[in-house]
C-alpha cells in the first residue's frame, strides 16, 4: 500500500536527484529548471517533479517566479554543501526527532508507543510509522508486547570507538570485494563538493556539513562494493552516523586532512589501485579515532579512551 | 637560524595543552616549527591540530590497566574532598597532588632528556607547575608559561597560591605556613632530585623557577594584581589571555530552543562529579535558557535529559564560549580567561587548585560570581544565573574587557615574544 510517508520519501529522493543534476550540469544561481527536461532526466512524469521542486522551494534552494517555472536560488557551492543536508534534515521528521531525542538521551532506550504519542503530541499512526521507518535500519526493534527498544546508537565516545572498529573491519573489504565498481558521476560530484569545502577558510568549516560529506563519501564506497551484505550493513551504519553521531568537534586541520584522505582514496580507485585504496582507508579510519584522553589532571597519567586501534 | 624548532612540553592537562596549541598555531604562522613532547594519553591530541608529536616513553607504571585503577582510586579518594575549603584541601588534596607531581617529574626525566637530544630544539616551552631538569640542562633557551592563575608567582600583594583568599585576609599567614608544611616532604624529595640532576635547590614551597629567558603569563589586565615587586618587563610578558583557534561549533537545535545560551564545563576532572552536574541539570530544566553541558567521559551516566539541555563529551570551547551568554565553570584559568576574552560573565564553582583563586578574583573584579559547589539550593542557582544574564553594566564591562583582550592577541604576542627570546624579533 502506498502511504503518505512513502510518497514524501519519493519526492525527497527526486529533490535530491534534481540537486545532483544541477551540479552535474554546472548550473548557477538564477538558471531556469524546466520541468520537462527534469522529468526526462529523472524518468518520471511532471507531477512528482513539481512536488519535488515545491520541496526545494520550501528550503529556499529554488524559487518560483511569476514569469513561469522554477529557478535556482543558490550557487553550486551552497547547493552542494547545504542543499543536500537540508533535505536530509527534512526526511522522516518524526523518526528523525525520535532518533535525535534518543541520541541526546532525552528518552530512554525502551519506549512504548503511548509514551511517544504523549511526548510528540501526534497520532498513534504517525508514531507507528516513524518506528517502522527506524526499524528498517535496525535502529529500534519491537519487543514482545507493545514496547520498542532502541539499539546502540553513536551517542557516546565509547560507541564511536566501536563504530570505527566495525568500519575498519568492513570498509577496506568493501573496496577489495571482487564486484567493486564505483559510479564515476557520483564520485565526480562528491570530489567537487569536497574540493569546494576545502576552499573554505579556517573557522568556517561547519562540522555538521562535514559529517554530511563524510557520510556521503563512505556511503559511496559501500554502494560500490558489489557485495550486498557489506553494502547493506555499511549503508545502515552510515545512516545511523548521520542521524545520531555526536562529538562533531574536529579541529580544522583534521577536517582538511580527512577530506584530503578521501580525495587520495578516490584517486587510487580511479587508477583502479583497489588494494592501495583499501590500505588508505585503513589509515584514514585509524586517524579518525578520537584520541583525546577521557580525563586528565596534574600528577596523574591521563586516562586514555578505550578501544583505540 | 632558519625556521626554529620550538618544542612545547605542556603538563598533562587540557588547559595547558590547548593553551600551548594556541601559541604553537601562531608560531607556525610566524615561520617556526612547533613540535610537542607529550605524555602518554595525550598522543594524537596535538596531531589533530597539525603538529608533530613525540611521546614520552611509557614507564612501567603506565600500563593502561594500572592507569584506570589509579584513576578509580583517585576518584574514590578525592571526590568528597572537592567540597572542602582550600585550607582543609591542603592536607587532603594538595599534599598528595604535589607528591604525585614530583613523581611524574622524576619518572619523565630520562625519557625527556633522550627526546630533547633527539629533537635538538632551538627552544623549549614549558607549561607546567614544576621544572624538569632535562629542560633546564638542555642548553637551549627555555620559556615558562604560567597558565595557572597569577597567584602562582608570589608577591606580598598577591593572595597566596591556591588559597582562595583576599590579599589582606587575616588568616593569610596561617594558610601560608600550612601550605609550606603540607608541601615540605614533596619539596625535600624534589630538591634532592634537582641536586642529583645538577640544579640548585629552590626555596620552600616553590617547584619551578622563573625562566632567565622569558616568562609568559595569561592573566589579563582586568584581573591582574598590583604587585609590590613588579615583575621585570623584559622577562615577564602578560598575554591578556591566550586563546587558540578552534573548530566552529554549530549549536544543534534543541526541542526547546529559546533563550540565552549557557555553557557549563567543569573540565574533564570536574565531570567526574556526576551527582553535582545531575542536580544542576534538574534546575536547568525549568530555567528559560538553552544549556550546553560538557559531561566529559560520563555521558552514559545521564538519562532523561531535559529538552532545553544538550550534553556533550567534548566541545570546542572557544567557539561555544564565543556564542554563550553565561559560562558556568570551575575557575580553571584557561576557562576563566576564555570567558573574559569573549566578554562572557562567569559563574565559578571551584573544586580545587587555582579555581579557588579565580573564583574570588571574579567576584572582586566584577567579572562573575563565585559560588560554593555544594551549598546552593535550586532557587539560589536560578537567581544567580538570572542576575548574571540580566546585569547590563556587567555585560558592558565584559564587552570592554573583551575588546581589550582580543585587540592584544595574546597567542600572537606569545609567539613573537618567544621568537624575540631566540634573537628573532619581528616588528
Amino acid at each position: 500500500m502506498k502511504t503518505r510517508s512513502n510518497t514524501r520519501q519519493n519526492h525527497l529522493k527526486l529533490a535530491r536527484q534534481i540537486i545532483e543534476i544541477t551540479l552535474e550540469r554546472g548550473m548557477n544561481r538564477g538558471d531556469h529548471l524546466p520541468e520537462t527536461a527534469l522529468s526526462e532526466a529523472c524518468g518520471v512524469s511532471r507531477t512528482p517533479i513539481r512536488s519535488a521542486l515545491k520541496l526545494l522551494e520550501t528550503n529556499g534552494i529554488v524559487q518560483r517566479r511569476e514569469e513561469g517555472g522554477y529557478f535556482l536560488n543558490h550557487s553550486p557551492e551552497e547547493i552542494g554543501i547545504n542543499g543536500i543536508s537540508q533535505l536530509d534534515d527534512m526526511e522522516d521528521t518524526l523518526a528523525a526527532r525520535i532518533l535525535s531525542d534518543r541520541a541526546e538521551r532525552r528518552i530512554t532506550d525502551v519506549q512504548s508507543v503511548s509514551a511517544l504519542v504523549r511526548r510528540y503530541d501526534v497520532p498513534r499512526s504517525a508514531v507507528l510509522n516513524a518506528l517502522k521507518i527506524l526499524s528498517t535500519d535496525g535502529v529500534v526493534a519491537q519487543l514482545p508486547g507493545r514496547a520498542w527498544a532502541f539499539q546502540p546508537l553513536l551517542d557516546t565516545p565509547n560507541a564511536l570507538a566501536e563504530s570505527l572498529t566495525f568500519r575498519l573491519a568492513l570498509e577496506p573489504q568493501a573496496i577489495t570485494a571482487p564486484g567493486f565498481e564505483m559510479d564515476s558521476q557520483k564520485a565526480g560530484l562528491l570530489r567537487q563538493q569536497m574540493e569546494d569545502f576545502l576552499r573554505r577558510s579556517d573557522g568556517s568549516m561547519s562540522s555538521v556539513a562535514f559529517l554530511h560529506l563524510d557520510c556521503a563519501f563512505h556511503s559511496l564506497i559501500a554502494e560500490s562494493s558489489g557485495n550486498r551484505f557489506i553494502c547493506g550493513a555499511l549503508l545502515a551504519h552510515q545512516r545511523l552516523r548521520l542521524s545520531t553521531q555526536k562529538d562533531h568537534s574536529i579541529p580544522d586541520f583534521r577536517l582538511r586532512q580527512s577530506l584530503e584522505e578521501h580525495l587520495d582514496i578516490l584517486d587510487s580507485l580511479e587508477r583502479m589501485q583497489h588494494q592501495l585504496a583499501a590500505d588508505q582507508m585503513v589509515l584514514h579510519l585509524r586517524r579518525s579515532q578520537i584520541r583525546k584522553p577521557q580525563a586528565a589532571n596534574r600528577g596523574l597519567l591521563p586516562l586514555a579512551r578505550r578501544g583505540l586501534a | 637560524m632558519n625556521r626554529p624548532v620550538i618544542a612545547f612540553f605542556p603538563e598533562a592537562s587540557f588547559g595547558s595543552a590547548l593553551n600551548c596549541v594556541g601559541i604553537a598555531q601562531q608560531l607556525q604562522r610566524q615561520g617556526a616549527v612547533p613540535v610537542f613532547l607529550c605524555h602518554q594519553g595525550f598522543t594524537g591530541v596535538f596531531d589533530e591540530y597539525g603538529f608533530k608529536e613525540y611521546q614520552l616513553p611509557a614507564s612501567p607504571k603506565a600500563a593502561s590497566q594500572r592507569t584506570e585503577e589509579t584513576w578509580q582510586a583517585f576518584v574514590t579518594a578525592h571526590l568528597e574532598h572537592f567540597s572542602q575549603d582550600p585550607l582543609t584541601q591542603l592536607e587532603t588534596y594538595v599534599r598528595p597532588t604535589w607528591e604525585a607531581i614530583v613523581d611524574t617529574a622524576i619518572q619523565a626525566e630520562k625519557g625527556l632528556e633522550t627526546l630533547i637530544k633527539r629533537i635538538k630544539p632551538d627552544a623549549i616551552v614549558l607549561d607546567n607547575v614544576i621544572m624538569f631538569p632535562a629542560i633546564a640542562n638542555a642548553g637551549v633557551p627555555w620559556i615558562r608559561v604560567v597558565s595557572c592563575a597569577e597567584t602562582e608567582i608570589p608577591d606580598p600583594n598577591v593572595p597566596p597560591y591556591l588559597s582562595g583568599m583576599a590579599v589582606d585576609d587575616p588568616s593569610r599567614a596561617g594558610f601560608e605556613a600550612a601550605y609550606l608544611e603540607c608541601t615540605s616532604a614533596a619539596h625535600r624529595r624534589y630538591n634532592a632530585f634537582r641536586t642529583r640532576r645538577g640544579l640548585p635547590p629552590l626555596p620552600s614551597g616553590q617547584f619551578l623557577e622563573a625562566s632567565p629567558y622569558l616568562n609568559l603569563l595569561l592573566a589579563p589586565k582586568a584581573i591582574r594584581h598590583e604587585r609590590v615587586h613588579p615583575l621585570p618587563e623584559d622577562l615577564f610578558v602578560f598575554l591578556e589571555g591566550c586563546v587558540r583557534e578552534e573548530a566552529q561549533f554549530d549549536p544543534p537545535p534543541l526541542p526547546v530552543n529559546d533563550g540565552p545560551i549557557i555553557y557549563l564545563s567543569f573540565g574533564s576532572l570536574g565531570a567526574i562529579d556526576t551527582d553535582l552536574i545531575g542536580r544542576m541539570i534538574e534546575v536547568f530544566s525549568d530555567f528559560p535558557a538553552r544549556f550546553f553541558v560538557n559531561v566529559g567521559g560520563f555521558l552514559e551516566s545521564y538519562q532523561r535529559v531535559p529538552d532545553n539541555v544538550y550534553l556533550g563529551s567534548w566541545f570546542p570551547q572557544p567557539s561555544i564560549v564565543a556564542q554563550a551568554d553565561l559560562f558556568i565553570h570551575h575557575g580553571g584559568n584557561n576557562s576563566y580567561c576564555e570567558a573574559l576574552y569573549y566578554g562572557v560573565p562567569s559563574l565559578i564553582m571551584p573544586y580545587c587548585w587555582d579555581g579557588h583563586d579565580n573564583g574570588l578574583r571574579a567576584a572582586q573584579t566584577g567579572t562573575g560570581i563565585h559560588m560554593q559547589r555544594d551549598s546552593w539550593n535550586p532557587q539560589e542557582l536560578c537567581d544567580t544565573m538570572t542576575t548574571l544574564l540580566g546585569d547590563k553594566s556587567l555585560h558592558q564591562r565584559m564587552g570592554r574587557i573583551s575588546g581589550h583582550m582580543t585587540q592584544a592577541s595574546g597567542a600572537l604576542l606569545a609567539a613573537k615574544s618567544i621568537l624575540c627570546a631566540l634573537g628573532q624579533c619581528s616588528p
